[in-house]
């Protein structure tokens, strides 16, 4: 309730100097000076995309019940190896807690059994207010014995952290090794990009983007790099994080975890994350770990290489207007997927079954991917996609062509 | 020559090489800095208080966080413990200088120079945004073209220079230089902490100066050190940085260590408890702290080996920090405490320094730092390491020892009202820190999607910086109206145990007209207690029986300072670069010829 109340009148504040401000810059078109832009010309709207931009679709996204405080929650372990973690994690946090009230208790008892009660009205002779000529309290320079015993019980701590620790560090190091000895688990490269994830089912052969699909309880070998520079692959829910680093592989095993959700829906979906600084929208570059079944994470395996099914003209049309996209996205089974580039931009070829868009910042929708085509750096500041000249007619094809054609809703009823 | 000879006037500050007013200049440049740094800080905050602002771009957001760590690191925190170190140290051990006056002055005039260059940045148009631990390859030449990264490499090429000049010379004075009787283990507790510290700076700052003349090399001339593409590594630039940025944060937190000894037994009239050990920990906190840099790189994928070593030296380090903690609670246990500001400062500074160690212990496990890595958990970590630990004690040192800078006592209510907002203001900023970093909610993000659940965290967080910059003006206030009013402070107004007590407040140019002597630790209380009981304290004579030779003034340090500065800034002019370094190389050779050709 306090909070709540805070939190009105902390936005109405800021709110007020908000717009106080943005007059201000329109009256002295700050806007257009320099690259690095003044914090107060940047302001068009309190939250998301600009007003003026008529439509956008701010419809959150759902969770399963049980996952939806916090999607990005850290002490969930929800994987083995998470478990595994979280163990360690609440042990050394009872251990943390235990030395702090062994530190702050004598504090706190000191400050107020031992203060100066000699304290008198400060005056220029006496500028302290304390008294000088009053008997020392006794003069201890030490003890030995105390000194050895806070000495020693640090150290018996640290070792009830340090075992676990360890056991942790190298259970994790074993089950690499084994894994990649027995080739015994689902095999997923992941490679960041500035700022999107693409993910290689390499055992498939398939090729998707900002979307992880994963079968539920079955083992998973991640090889995490980068394309350019470094990034950070990270679902809290499932576990901890591991850099994906260019020139370099970085390995990574879990189990993952049991599907909670009811059949019918396409599956359990967990938020994940770069977390470290790639650059200028790298608080952008999310996506999401969808589990399913495993008769649900087949189809998804086999409806992949199924060529996008277009049945209505404006489809029509945007499958004509796509071939300005094929330099850098691909849909499997047009001429886009068949060119010899290097593709620098996320796959496209299940889009239309993907939950968000732009690398898991906004709801996959008809207007979001409108607004995304139409200005894809109002979304997301120093991305490579340009906003190409398209009309809003051809927006409107080439979205419907991209949302819809490529949606195979393959998933048990 | 003699125009520039008096003792004040602009003329006089810009050719001292006087400890006690290089010191101030310190002082006032770290605090001039201090201000960017809080504004930097201030509008981060108001950036996040709620999901999907839009009050700075991306860009703007990016630059703040790289200016903000790189200056409160480098052009607040460093400079106001060099401001300590130029006046306490000689005052402290009985000398009447530094050993080398004029690289004493040298070194002030290059950290400023190079503080300029570096947010020189913002008036150039290209802030650098690419956080102040500038991880390659994000700095390379692909990916971050234009000249902002430039600032950053060689305004930092520079300060550093600045400090490994002044760590070789406050080493070599408090070897050489220390009074009769004052043997190693008979020196003052901050002497002691500034010994270590540095060592640790000039064994840690060459790593960093050869990693930037890397990436220098990198960006300039394509050598590929930190280029995968050219058989580089992006985490040998991790390795070099840290090797480096590791003892870095011993730099910053010994001082402030040895500040809060000094102070917690003054004001609670009791020796410090345990003073040999706490010795023996300073030591191994400064050893262990060159072993323990791998740490910031768990998540780098090391090796199962190599990250186990890593977690137990780091481990290790907590074992002498905690003997320090118990030691300061074992000199308050029993004595006679004194409310006063400084030693609320200090009392604070053990208190949230043993939360912030507390945290790191958690994420010195890899496993647990495979999830608080790069969140808001770290962020609220080392804020209370170098903020409520550090910069507390700064404070705690700024108000034991401004009437000894200035003469007047700062003012006790201002302070107190200072003191009481920046500990709300802090707390209410960085404990909500730790839920978020709990809630998975990274670092370095210039926004944040509205469904995470954060909200409520960040706009207390977001009050809380208000408060403390609040708390901020009102020191400024202080220091203003207490130069101008403040009550005199006379010899020794804390009834202090150390020698810069013995002499009048501001101390004359000598400091000590006649040379002391000490017979213990705590030589000062020994001379004003003999057996418990209060005498007459035997104060400095006014003036010298003889000629104390003092070194004189010199303008060839600024000069140089600029030469070596033109000569980093060449790296911005391309081709024409040739040119302006060659000035600036003329500059130097010029400087040193006519520096070592003046009168001592």
């Amino acid at each position: 309730m306090i909070a709540r109340a805070v939190k009105i009148a902390l936005c109405v504040l800021i709110g007020c100097s908000v717009w106080h401000v943005q007059g201000y810059a329109q009256e002295t078109d700050l806007s257009s000076q320099g690259s690095f832009e003044s914090p107060v010309s940047v302001i068009q709207d309190m939250r998301g995309l600009d007003a003026d931009d008529g439509y956008f679709d701010d419809a959150p996204l759902k969770f399963s019940p049980s996952l939806s405080q916090s999607p990005m929650y850290t002490l969930t372990g929800l994987t083995d190896w998470g478990q595994e973690i979280l163990y360690v994690y609440g042990l050394t946090t009872l251990i943390t807690i235990i030395v702090f009230l062994s530190v702050s208790i004598p504090i706190v008892y000191a400050l107020f059994r031992f203060r100066d009660r000699s304290y008198k009205r400060r005056t220029d002779e006496h500028p302290l207010g304390y008294d000088n000529d009053q008997e020392l309290p006794k003069q201890v320079t030490g003890h030995m014995g105390l000194e050895i015993l806070w000495t020693t019980i640090p150290v018996v701590l640290l070792i009830l952290i340090a075992v676990p620790t360890w056991q942790t560090i190298f259970n994790q190091d074993r089950a690499i090794k084994t894994i990649e000895r027995t080739g015994e688990a689902l095999k997923v490269e992941v490679i960041g990009h500035q700022w999107w994830w693409e993910f290689v089912y390499t055992d498939y052969g398939v090729t998707t983007a900002n979307e992880l699909v994963l079968p539920e309880s079955t083992p998973v070998i991640f090889s995490i790099t980068s394309a350019d520079v470094i990034h950070s692959f990270y679902i809290p829910k499932f576990g901890g994080k591991l850099d994906a680093i260019p020139g370099k592989v970085n390995r990574l095993v879990y189990t993952t975890p049991a599907l909670t959700q009811q059949a019918g829906s396409p599956g359990d979906y967990y938020t994940g994350q770069c977390m470290e600084l790639c650059g200028l929208s790298h608080a952008l570059m999310k996506f999401e770990a969808v589990i399913r079944s495993h008769h649900d994470f087949k189809s998804f395996i086999d409806s992949h290489n199924v060529a996008p099914v277009v049945t209505t003209a404006s489809e029509k049309r945007g499958e004509e207007l796509f071939v300005q996209c094929m330099a850098c996205h691909s849909i499997w089974g047009t001429p886009s997927a068949d060119l010899e580039v290097v593709k620098i931009g996320p796959d496209l070829s299940n889009f239309g079954d993907r939950r968000t868009l732009a690398a898991g910042i906004r709801r996959n929708s008809m207007v979001n991917l409108k607004a995304w085509i139409k200005n894809p750096t109002r979304f997301k500041p120093g991305v490579l996609m340009p906003a190409l000249e398209l009309s809003d007619q051809q927006i409107e094809d080439v979205a419907a062509y991209i949302q819809f054609s490529t949606a195979k809703t393959p998933f048990s009823e | 020559m003699a125009q520039y000879l008096s003792s004040t006037g602009l003329m006089s500050w810009l050719t001292t090489v006087d400890h006690k007013k290089i010191g101030i200049m310190y002082g006032v440049s770290a605090f001039f800095f201090l201000i960017f740094g809080g504004v930097e800080a201030v509008l981060m905050r108001t950036q996040l208080v709620l999901p999907d602002l839009k009050i700075l771009s991306a860009e703007t957001y990016n630059g703040l966080v790289t200016m903000h760590g790189t200056t409160m690191i480098f052009l607040f925190l460093m400079p106001l413990i060099s401001a300590f170190f130029n006046f306490m140290i000689p005052l402290m051990i009985g000398a009447a200088d530094v050993a080398y006056p004029r690289m004493n002055a040298l070194s002030f005039w290059v950290f400023l120079f190079g503080g300029l260059l570096l947010n020189y940045s913002f008036i150039a148009g290209q802030v650098p945004q690419v956080g102040w631990f500038a991880y390659a390859n994000l700095t390379s030449k692909t990916y971050t073209p234009d000249h902002s990264v430039d600032f950053w490499i060689l305004g930092i090429q520079v300060i550093g220079l600045a400090s490994l000049i002044s760590s070789i010379n406050f080493f070599v004075t408090i070897i050489n230089m220390r009074c009769a009787g004052m043997s190693l283990l008979r020196m003052p507790i901050f002497i002691w902490a500034s010994l270590i510290t540095q060592i640790l700076l000039f064994l840690s700052l060459p790593v960093i100066t050869v990693a930037l003349v890397m990436i220098t090399a990198d960006r300039t001339f394509g050598t590929g050190f930190f280029d995968p593409g050219l058989g580089g590594s992006v985490v040998m630039w991790q390795h070099l940085f840290w090797i480096f940025g590791h003892p870095e944060v011993y730099i910053l937190i010994l001082p402030a260590m040895g500040i809060v000894s000094e102070i917690i037994p003054v004001f609670s009239r009791k020796p410090l408890f345990g003073y040999p050990v706490m010795v023996y920990s300073v030591t191994a906190i400064g050893f262990l702290g060159f072993a323990v840099w791998a740490h910031h790189m768990f998540t780098t994928g090391m090796g199962a080996w190599a990250t186990a070593f890593f977690s137990l030296a780091t481990m290790l380090i907590s074992v002498p920090t905690g003997i320090k903690i118990f030691n300061w609670i074992s000199t308050l246990w029993g004595g006679q405490i004194r409310f006063t500001t400084a030693h609320l400062f200090a009392i604070s500074f053990v208190a949230m320094f043993t939360i912030g160690g507390l945290s790191g212990i958690m994420h010195a496990s890899p496993p647990i730092d495979y999830h608080q890595h790069d969140t808001y958990f770290v962020v609220a970590h080392f804020h209370y390491v170098l903020y409520g630990g550090a910069v507390m004690g700064l404070f705690a040192g700024i108000y034991y020892w401004f009437p000894k800078f200035f003469g007047r006592l700062l003012s006790e209510s201002i302070g107190k009202w200072q003191f009481w907002l920046y500990m709300i203001g802090f707390n209410l900023t960085f404990f909500p820190m730790h839920f978020l970093g709990l809630q998975g909610m990274p670092r370095r993000n210039f926004t944040y999607a509205p469904d995470q659940g954060w909200e409520l965290w960040n706009v207390l967080s977001t009050l809380g910086a208000y408060l403390t910059a609040l708390g901020g003006i009102l020191f400024l206030v202080n220091v203003v109206t207490s130069l101008i009013r403040g009550r005199q402070a006379g010899h020794d107004p804390w009834d202090g145990r150390t020698l810069e007590w013995s002499v009048s407040s501001p101390p004359p140019e000598y400091n000590f007209a006649t040379t002391p002597t000490v017979g213990s630790i705590d030589g000062w209380w020994h001379q004003k207690y003999i057996d418990g009981k209060r005498i007459e304290p035997p104060y400095q004579p006014n003036s010298p029986k003889q000629d104390i030779h003092l070194p004189h003034p010199s303008f060839w340090p600024i000069v140089l300072a600029f030469g070596i500065t033109l000569l980093a800034s060449a790296f911005f002019f391309g081709k024409a670069g040739i040119i302006v370094g060659a000035v600036g190389g003329l500059v130097i050779l010029v400087a040193s010829y006519g520096w070592s050709y003046e009168d001592p």
